[in-house]
């Protein structure tokens, strides 16, 4: 059986298995193929597109109308349907003075009493559209009516006998804050609202405090965290408000390039992606060229010292960074020759060469990367120096003074520096054949 | 055992179990294809990779007649080639051992001499230029023509790679049979 039948029987129908895990991998690729397609059946980008317009838009209608506007709004909510509402905020609100004023008190709580029993629905009211504004806010009034009765006065009988909980102190919060849910770490400033008060605690709900004012606190781990901050004046009264804040996890980017000592500029270079918690990315491979594919592959144009950076990106918009810098510094240069050429019978070529010409191997010349210096001399084996070229791109063409040189073994070397400074110097021998 | 025509309507609308199905019926014969025309068998999972992806998002192509398998071969060929194409670098510098291969070689060879492990590792060490050839000449069944378009080659070109291949395999053949042969002397 010949060669040729040999294989096509045997081979031509032949079978493998492949490994075990490639199926699981080439699922993976096509979801990210397919996620890169327009498919009406399969969430792709275009979809996400839309998701993040409609996200923007609604962003962007919600965060136009001013806060305090929102707040104001519902607080004339309250107004309209309990007056008396109205008058327990300004009590809190001016809490340490207040107090004192009888008359004003006086007549406050005579309000209060009457709205006792409207409290409880009105609160949770409030606690609701607190929650849709991303603060929680316990509304309950405790104690309040009760003291109050009692002593005709505003004062309570014993130290944190009166507990105020409220969201609204003058339509804000005791206290802000400058961001609610963010990436880890997260950095939040705390504004206390709470006016003049004797002391404050705060607790962050990851396990911190704080006594300060207005603190800074960094949340190092994602999750959801309930901030309470607690005022106290020397008269025992006391206030708090909470407020939840998340904390979303930071995802890591992660790559390798491959090969690991890439030639540049004549490789093509494979970005190894091993980023977590990441489903967008982007590339920047130092170039002024970027990418937004999972696992670029980019090829240079010159050789330089590139940085190469990729972002990670999370689902929610956390990102992640990671540049290497000198990416390439390990590149391997070399020059390489032949050891056999044909020349061609027609005549002398002047020793240009190109792939058309290598096809029939007609040139002596050298395979190369990154050689800026170039000295080629080839010596006959009497010594003679029968060629000499300082250009890489002119090889010999078997030719010495217009005469095609006998068949035969000829010696090359080779001088000259590559692009990052270091020099070469290597010879050799070469076949000269003559085509049969 | 899903039929062909579901598979090909399933992952026509991309459906996840279709998909998976045609891995599962074709992947192995797709990969004996891959592997002739890699250098090893890592290269050639990647070429059966990029061959599937290929398969899914274009298997509305398929016209629905002729053999759906032979449709899928080609596909897989075609990846090949560009793949090779891809990774080109210095693809006519063959060393001089390959280039005077004497006709050393016996030309016949019996159909059960080897095992298909070593049909392939015998077509891995040849150059790639010459395996690409061979496999579209002698086992595909192109024509020389067709061959030097897919390549970007001249028809030329393809002829005497292809000879040269002949000739390289037949050389590693008999050396292989050889040594195989005085093992199996050694065993008695």
């Amino acid at each position: 059986m010949s060669v040729r039948e040999l294989f096509r029987r045997r081979l031509g129908k032949e079978s493998v298995s492949p490994r075990a895990s490639l199926q699981d991998d080439l699922m993976k690729h096509l979801a990210r193929r397919e996620f890169m397609h327009f498919i009406p059946s399969r969430f792709n980008i275009y979809y996400l597109g839309a998701v993040a317009a409609a996200g923007i838009t609604a962003g962007l209608l919600i965060f136009s109308s001013p806060r305090t506007d929102r707040q104001k709004t519902d607080n004339n909510k309250a107004v309209s349907s309990d007056t008396v509402e109205i008058n327990v905020f300004d009590i809190q609100a001016t809490l340490p003075i207040v107090v004192r004023e009888d008359n004003v008190t006086g007549k406050r709580i005579t309000d209060v009493e009457k709205a006792g029993k409207e409290r409880s629905a009105l609160s949770h009211t409030g606690t609701k559209e607190a929650r849709d504004t991303g603060l929680v806010i316990e509304a309950a009034v405790t104690g309040v009516v009760d003291s109050m009765k009692s002593k005709g006065l505003f004062v309570p009988s014993r130290p944190g006998g009166m507990k105020l909980q409220d969201s609204y102190m003058n339509g804000t919060a005791l206290f802000e804050l400058s961001v609610t849910k963010g990436c880890a770490p997260l950095r939040i400033h705390f504004t206390n609202n709470a006016g003049s008060v004797d002391s404050c605690r705060w607790t962050f709900g990851d396990g911190g405090y704080s006594d300060e004012i207005n603190p800074d606190w960094i949340y190092d781990v994602d999750g959801e965290y309930r901030v309470t901050l607690k005022v106290f004046n020397s008269d025992g009264y006391h206030a708090s408000s909470s407020a939840r804040v998340t904390v979303f996890p930071k995802p890591e980017a992660r790559f390798e390039i491959s090969p690991q000592e890439a030639v540049i500029p004549d490789d093509r270079i494979r970005f190894m992606n091993y980023s977590s918690g990441a489903v967008h990315y982007r590339w920047d491979f130092g170039d002024g060229d970027t990418s937004i594919l999972f696992e670029p592959v980019h090829k240079y144009k010159d050789y330089n010292n590139y940085d190469v950076s990729l972002v990670a990106y999370s689902e929610w918009g956390c990102a992640d960074s990671l540049t290497v810098h000198n990416a390439f510094s390990d590149s391997k240069y070399f020059i390489e020759f032949p050891n056999a050429f044909i020349p061609n019978t027609g005549g002398s070529s002047g020793g240009l060469y190109s792939s058309k010409s290598d096809e029939v191997a007609q040139v002596f010349h050298p395979v190369y990367s990154g050689v800026t210096e170039y000295q080629l001399k080839i010596f006959s084996k009497l010594g003679v120096l029968i060629f000499e070229s300082n250009d890489i791109n002119t090889g010999w063409d078997g030719y010495y003074k217009g005469q095609l040189c006998n068949a035969g073994v000829y010696i090359w070397k080779v001088r000259g520096s590559f692009i990052n400074g270091e020099p070469f110097v290597s010879m050799g021998d070469v076949t000269l054949l003559r085509s049969p | 055992m899903m039929r062909d025509r579901q598979i090909i309507d399933g992952c026509a609308k991309h459906d996840r179990k279709a998909q998976q199905e045609l891995f599962r019926q074709y992947s192995r014969f797709l990969l004996g294809v891959c592997l002739r025309y890699a250098t090893d068998k890592a290269e050639a999972e990647d070429i059966l990779q990029e061959s599937f992806l290929k398969i899914y998002f274009n298997i509305k192509e398929y016209s629905g007649t002729g053999s759906f398998q032979g449709w899928l071969r080609k596909v897989a060929v075609n990846t090949a080639i560009t793949h090779y194409h891809k990774n080109l670098k210095y693809r006519y510098h063959v060393d001089i051992d390959e280039y005077v291969s004497e006709e050393t070689g016996v030309s016949s060879f019996e159909e059960d001499l080897f095992t298909s492990e070593e049909l392939y590792m015998v077509l891995s060490e040849l150059p790639s230029g010459y395996r690409m050839v061979f496999n579209l000449y002698a086992v595909e069944g192109y024509k020389h023509k067709e061959i030097a378009e897919m390549l970007g080659i001249d028809t030329n070109t393809s002829k005497s790679q292809y000879s040269r291949a002949k000739a390289a395999l037949r050389e590693k053949l008999t050396r292989l049979g050889r040594i195989k042969k005085s093992y199996g002397a050694d065993e008695q």
